[in-house]
């Protein structure tokens, strides 16, 4: 009974760790920019449902559709206003402008919210499902659910709309899709407000999870990268893929060789399919 | 074009990476005369920076009440405090690299020791090549004091004191409890106060099913869990700070685990873990050094513990814990030794701090010959109806041992 705990236990941790990881996927993959920021995003978005839980007394689910625009626009602004500057320089020109603005978002956090670490709690809680011993808890199934939701919908946005298939043609060949006529800035900036739109709604699904404060914004980002490096870059079935992977060998390392021993071996993993597998589980070149 | 493109991202990066290196930094004003500098290397930002926020806390009252009342006295003449703090980013050799600058370049005249045993140690090689004083608020495991330091002082009893009287009442109180299942943070506080457990339960006939520890910034624990489930212990013993706690709490009401007994240090005692668990703290036992409970008639400034926890609840407007308690109790006893001293010599102060035996607002202040405090007697204590309720020691119990936690 204790594997079939384990198994499930990593199933629906695996979903929460792809939602962590989608957003950052896409913007990596697309734009080949490596969003430290993405971390802030996610502990941000857990702010709002806490805010509109705590003090406005709605639901924290309703916190998904102010979180979706809200953090597209932001995200859109960013992009457009900032890092399509420096889009062509060097990776690491991205990564030091992300860095910082992370340190001046995450800072910001610590300044209004403080680092007191804080928990959304339901009331009347959600509690567990329990079937042949076997315990869900039904926040994490909801999220859970979502998190599958929310990767669906951007798969069909890749596949299925005009924007989408710009998004996925830009990541194929930037030069062939500048000639077809696809206007590459607003692209960029459309798939950074995806991106940030995804972690802000991931943010929400954590807040109901985790306890809430600044300082886990670098838990979730390493999680992210960890994810997108399993799972393969610019492949929204890879963050899934990805996710489930670290999440069940977290749990039979955990439950085998013990707790302090399991994101040694999610780096071990990690530094395996970096050697052995680059482009990861089904990491492939275009973004769909 | 990759110039210009440099020279605009410059523009950008420059202004906004020195607005966060400026906020980062704390600077002190300059040093005059009749100020006597303090310096205290926190953990403002990173993982720790709650912590750091109590025990900065803790400083800040017990400058200002010192500062209302004139300052330090010194031979008929006052100098005022001025605490010196810096942000050592909760990262262990930041933290002696700041001790060194304090000590070198902001020439403080006595140290409070950084957060933790682990950082409070490392630190402390520093303030002892330098032969500065300094009283580490909130380091309790006893590798800080074993090293032969003259100039390290430690306000925390070891860890033993926490666990030994905690086994004590789960024998008395619940004697069928005969199963223990230990997990601990992999970090130096939460680890030797957990292998402190094991010992104590060993000694008294309490099998230990399960000792495992967990790595620093674990976001999920149902793999444990799940194992500690499967063996049904009647005692659980967690450790690790306030967010590990949180939600190791809060997966294990997920996993719908129930034991006689759950035990969870250090978290319980703080304000925020009550109102963040919620129902879910109900019945969690835990141990602290020190608890507002308490009633001394202390010799220090801050003189009954009533008045103590009156004057943090005026400025903070909440209960004060252990943590902001001993980092004050910190400032009121250099007030005391270098009022003793009648000079800021330093070593004159350090041995005014090694034959300190004073009641204070804490409880009797007595170092050991390492420099560890040896006189307390931490309460141990259980959430009630949404409140530490003390159960030990004896002169101030406040009620009785509660068992099951659902």
């Amino acid at each position: 009974m204790l594997a079939a705990q384990v198994l499930i236990n990593a199933l629906v941790l695996g979903c929460l760790y792809a939602c962590i990881a989608i957003g950052f996927s896409l913007v990596w993959g697309v734009l080949n920019v490596i969003n430290l920021i993405h971390g802030s995003f996610i502990v941000l978005g857990a702010y709002l449902a806490f805010g509109v839980y705590q003090w406005l007394g709605v639901s924290p689910w309703y916190a998904l559709a102010i979180a979706a625009p809200l953090f597209f626009a932001f995200g859109y602004l960013l992009q457009r206003l900032l890092l399509n500057r420096v889009i062509s320089a060097p990776v690491l020109v991205t990564l030091t402008l992300t860095f910082g603005l992370d340190l001046i978002l995450n800072n910001a956090m610590i300044y209004y919210f403080k680092a007191d670490y804080r928990k959304l709690t339901l009331s009347p809680p959600t509690g567990s499902i329990s079937l042949f011993d076997v315990v869900v808890p039904v926040d994490r199934l909801i999220a859970t659910v979502s998190a599958l939701a929310l990767t669906g919908l951007l798969y069909l946005l890749l596949r299925r709309s005009k924007v989408g298939r710009a998004i996925v043609a830009v990541r194929l060949d930037r030069d062939a899709a500048v000639l077809m006529g696809v206007d590459v800035k607003s692209i960029y900036a459309i798939a950074f407000g995806l991106g940030a739109a995804l972690a802000g709604c991931a943010g929400v699904l954590m807040a109901l999870i985790f306890p809430i404060s600044p300082l886990t914004s670098s838990v979730y980002l390493g999680k992210a990268f960890v994810v997108c490096v399993l799972g393969g870059l610019g492949s929204v079935s890879g963050a899934l893929a990805g996710g489930l992977l670290l999440a069940l060998v977290e749990g039979i390392g955990s439950t085998l060789i013990g707790p302090a021993h399991a994101t040694t071996l999610s780096f071990v993993l990690l530094i395996i399919f970096l050697v052995v597998r680059p482009q990861g589980l089904l990491g492939r070149k275009g973004f769909e | 074009m990759v110039q210009s493109r440099l020279a605009s991202f410059a523009r950008v990066s420059i202004p906004l990476l020195l607005a966060v290196a400026g906020g980062g930094i704390c600077a002190s004003a300059a040093s005059a005369d009749d100020v006597i500098r303090f310096g205290a290397p926190l953990p403002i930002t990173g993982p720790l920076a709650p912590e750091a926020v109590k025990q900065q806390q803790g400083y800040d009252l017990w400058a200002e009440q010192a500062n209302k009342a004139g300052g330090i006295a010194i031979g008929g003449k006052k100098y005022k405090v001025e605490i010196v703090y810096a942000d050592y980013q909760s990262n262990t050799p930041r933290a002696v690299q700041t001790t060194e600058q304090m000590i070198t370049q902001d020439n403080v005249n006595f140290l409070f020791g950084a957060f933790g045993s682990g950082a409070a140690k490392a630190a402390s090689t520093i303030s002892e090549k330098y032969k500065v004083p300094t009283l580490a608020a909130t380091a309790s495991s006893s590798q800080v004091y074993d090293q032969g330091y003259k100039y390290l002082f430690g306000t925390f009893t070891p860890n033993d004191t926490l666990t030994t009287p905690l086994t004590r009442i789960i024998k008395a109180k619940a004697p069928d409890v005969k199963q223990i299942a230990i997990l601990a943070r992999n970090d130096l506080f939460p680890l030797a106060i957990a292998q402190e457990m094991e010992k104590s339960a060993k000694a008294n006939g309490i099998e230990v099913t399960y000792f495992e520890k967990y790595a620093i910034n674990t976001l999920d624990h149902s793999a444990s869990l799940s194992q500690i489930k499967s063996l049904a212990p009647q005692w659980i013993f967690v450790t690790g700070y306030i967010n590990d706690l949180l939600l190791i709490r809060k997966q294990m009401v997920d996993q719908q685990m129930k034991a006689a007994v759950v035990t969870m240090i250090a978290g319980p005692a703080y304000q925020e873990f009550i109102d963040a668990a919620g129902q879910s703290a109900e019945n969690i036992s835990s141990a602290a050094w020190w608890h507002p409970a308490e009633q001394y008639a202390g010799k220090d400034i801050f003189g009954q513990t009533s008045n103590f926890v009156k004057l943090f609840r005026a400025k903070y407007n909440s209960d004060p814990d252990y943590g902001q308690a001993s980092a004050a109790l910190c400032g009121a006893l250099f007030q005391l030794a270098i009022e003793r001293a009648g000079s800021l010599d330093r070593d004159k102060v350090r041995d005014e701090l090694a034959k300190m035996d004073v009641v204070t607002f804490f409880g009797p202040v007595k170092f050991g010959a390492n420099g560890q405090i040896n006189s307390l007697e931490p309460p141990v204590f259980q959430i009630q109806n949404a409140k530490p309720v003390v159960l030990f020691p004896d002169a101030i119990k406040q009620g009785e041992f509660k068992l099951g936690v659902n």
